[in-house]
């Protein structure tokens, strides 16, 4: 009886982080930010339903192991290769980029970021973000999108 | 196996959202703006098509689901390194 609780409230745990995976998929802005929350359905979610389904049966509970270690290590693999291939066809969409964020909201103080920052950094930051430019620029093939 | 009714229902609820799951991640599939978002939402796909198999093995009470979960889960990897390799160097090998 106490193992069927725990079980079905594994896999209670498994469903809720399998649905925020899924939230999260559908709404964030570009890929790498998907596959982080992909990457939560394929540890927390599916674990959860692995202990889940370990605890109500548990003569299967060698196999449902093996599962584990397998998708363990598995699926940061798979995660990396993704993004890798996001990185070198560089295709990155921002999909939020045109409703930037509200500075001024009831009863909050909105700080200026950049009136906290020293000039200098800002300097550091603005020569950062060129370097990189740059080197994208270079590095870039063009015979990629054919 | 279980014998309580409360446990059989609470795993037949969970195995049906779970499947219900499958609706909005295959909306990334079709929406995805790019190659890599697609792949990825295939990916998560097939990670839910793991646990509803093993939601799948504790409504039958048969542990041959179980394997069939670890076979998909390793042609999935072998598919997704394949795919990714494919999209991003033009060739697999």
């Amino acid at each position: 009886m106490i193992l069927e609780m725990l079980g079905v409230a594994a896999l209670f745990f498994g469903l809720c982080f399998c649905a925020v995976g899924v939230v999260g998929v559908i709404r964030l802005p570009d890929c790498l930010t998907r596959l982080h929350a992909s990457g939560k359905v394929a540890t927390l979610g599916l674990f959860g339903l692995l202990v889940g389904a370990a605890l109500l049966m548990p003569s299967t509970s060698l196999r449902l192991l093996a599962l584990g270690l397998f998708v363990l290590l598995t699926s940061p693999v798979a995660t990396h290769s993704i993004a890798a291939s996001v990185y070198r066809r560089r295709e990155i969409v921002d999909e939020l980029e045109a409703a930037p964020a509200p500075i001024e909201s009831e009863g909050i103080v909105a700080v200026d970021v950049t009136a906290v920052l020293s000039q200098s950094r800002i300097q550091d930051i603005i020569e950062a973000q060129e370097r990189a430019r740059r080197h994208h620029r270079r590095s870039a093939r063009p015979d990629r999108d054919k | 196996m279980i014998e309580s009714p409360v446990a059989q229902t609470a795993i037949q609820l969970i195995l049906l959202a779970l499947v219900s799951l499958l609706i909005p991640a295959s909306y990334r599939v079709i929406a995805g703006p790019t190659l890599p978002d697609r792949l990825q939402a295939v990916d998560l796909i097939t990670t839910l098509l793991i646990g509803i198999i093993v939601m799948l093995a504790l409504v039958e009470g048969t542990q041959v689901f179980v394997d069939m979960a670890i076979a998909l889960a390793a042609f999935a990897f072998v598919g997704t390194i394949s795919i990714a390799r494919y999209i991003s160097e033009g060739r697999v090998y």
